[in-house]
């Protein structure tokens, strides 16, 4: 079947829409890049979304839990053996999602004989000051795209995540406390799920960091904390 | 996915230190100590690195890290030791990360020990014996009490009940602490903090009277031990001002 051009790119495009319809159950995560470090956060029903990868290096991602877990496993043992051969500081996000998870993905999701992984997320690495924050949106497909904003957000339909990226940026002043941020990512997050448009959504009046019947998971790459490990998990309550 | 380091170390093999019957002449020769005080665990060692006859360097930090719960002195070939350490730090962070929990002190404390028996060929050598010192506690346990394993060169570890030490120089510790831990007033497992790092520095110097491979306390000029206090709470690092605080204030 793949010898005929055609039949591949029916495969492909079938492919696509399989991982699509399996992605609907997905709630969007979200990486904002603040004067404290990196805020991830996700909204699930017990299943986490947000993990520690390595000692400046966090993910969030949305898709089918084994997959979630094949994708993080990857890239702990890719910066592990990294930081091991050479050092922690050569452990970055470029070399990572370039060397070994970008292409992982790729092959998984064109070897169409083969169930590809389902999972969409956001790589974050915690540098020196905001600026120096790497953000990257990385898809089943294995393409990726950083981001030059300071808020990126992973959802299954692509298109409405850039409007609530720019919503949440909009709605932020810079010296918004960690728990206003988290609260304005749960009211994207709650537009998101509800199917809502950005353009007339207002900013939460108060601070309700709760969805009944939902977990919310929160972590933070935190510039202020001592040593060589950043990453703390968030008690938003 | 078993979070095991080393087997993923085994695919992509770091080169070995050990030569092909090369012997040069291995850095070795120290002082490290561990005894337990009111406070926790205190975990110190003097600076000095030793080739045969010459003082290959008096800043060697002998005292590390391996994470938040767990220390390792390390006595012998430092190339091997500091390896052992960095291998053992990043083993135990990628358990934690990819198991999304803690390797347990047994887990760390035999961890160590495959470590040294991996090491056996450079041992038997003699230019890559390791003989350490561990210090960790349970960091999922709140109630969990600091404990001090010791090990033989081959791998075989052992708690000591007060005290541990490894080294050209803990002949003479040993003998202090033993002396202390029966007949003190306070025994060192009551010392507060503050007189416990007074103590730990004052070992120092009576190991450095009787061995010239230990780097000694010059109180005088600002330079102490390495010292560590390992509690339920993790690894605090007793600084030199504070250190010298403590001296000052326990001078007659």
């Amino acid at each position: 079947m793949t010898e005929e051009p055609y039949r591949w790119l029916e495969a492909i495009s079938n492919r696509r829409e399989y991982i699509r319809d399996r992605s609907k159950g997905g709630t969007p995560v979200f990486a904002v890049s603040r004067p404290e470090g990196i805020l991830l956060l996700g909204v699930g029903q017990g299943q986490s979304k947000v993990f520690e990868i390595y000692d400046r290096h966090a993910v969030a991602a949305l898709g089918h839990p084994v997959d979630i877990e094949k994708l993080r496993q990857t890239a702990i043992e890719a910066a592990h053996l990294e930081g091991f051969n050479r050092s922690a500081r050569d452990v970055t996000l470029r070399r990572l999602i370039s060397f070994s998870l970008s292409g992982m993905l790729k092959n998984a999701f064109e070897q169409v004989f083969a169930p590809p992984i389902i999972v969409e997320a956001i790589f974050a690495e915690l540098g020196d000051s905001p600026a120096q924050d790497a953000l990257v949106r990385l898809h089943y497909d294995g393409d990726h795209q950083y981001s030059t904003s300071r808020v990126v957000v992973a959802h299954r339909e692509t298109g409405t995540e850039t409007q609530a990226a720019e919503w949440i940026s909009k709605t932020l002043a810079s010296t918004d406390p960690l728990p206003r941020v988290a609260n304005v990512c749960l009211a994207a997050w709650q537009a998101l799920n509800d199917g809502k448009s950005f353009q007339d959504l207002a900013a939460p009046s108060e601070t309700r960091l709760q969805i009944p019947g939902k977990v919310i998971e929160a972590a933070l790459l935190d510039r202020q904390l001592p040593g060589p490990v950043h990453y703390r998990p968030l008690d938003l309550k | 996915m078993t979070g095991d380091f080393l087997a993923l170390l085994q695919q992509s093999p770091f080169p070995s230190v050990v030569g092909d019957g090369h012997n040069p002449m291995p850095l070795e020769a120290t002082t490290v100590f561990a005894f337990h005080c009111a406070d926790g665990v205190i975990i110190g060692g003097d600076h000095r690195a030793t080739a045969g006859h010459t003082i290959f360097s008096d800043r060697t930090e002998k005292i590390l890290e391996l994470d938040s719960h767990s220390l390792m002195a390390i006595a012998g070939v430092p190339a091997m030791a500091f390896e052992m350490a960095r291998t053992l730090q990043t083993a135990f962070e990628f358990y934690r990360r990819s198991q999304l929990q803690a390797m347990s002190l047994a887990g760390k404390v035999r961890a160590l020990s495959r470590l040294l028996r991996e090491n056996l060929p450079a041992t038997l050598q003699g230019v890559g014996a390791v003989s350490p010192v561990f210090a960790g506690v349970e960091s999922d346990d709140p109630g969990a009490r600091p404990v001090i394993y010791f090990y033989d060169p081959l791998g075989a570890h052992f708690e000591a009940a007060a005290y541990a030490g490894s080294g050209s120089g803990t002949t003479t510790i040993k003998s202090v602490l033993h002396y202390l831990e029966t007949w003190g007033h306070p025994r060192p497992g009551e010392m507060p903090l503050d007189q416990a790092v007074v103590l730990a520095n004052r070992l120092l110097m009576t190991a450095a009277e009787f061995d010239a491979a230990t780097g000694g306390v010059h109180a005088e000029q600002q330079e102490f031990a390495t010292i560590k206090l390992l509690s339920t709470r993790g690894i605090r690092t007793i600084s030199a001002q504070e250190q010298a605080r403590f001296w000052k204030d326990a001078q007659p």
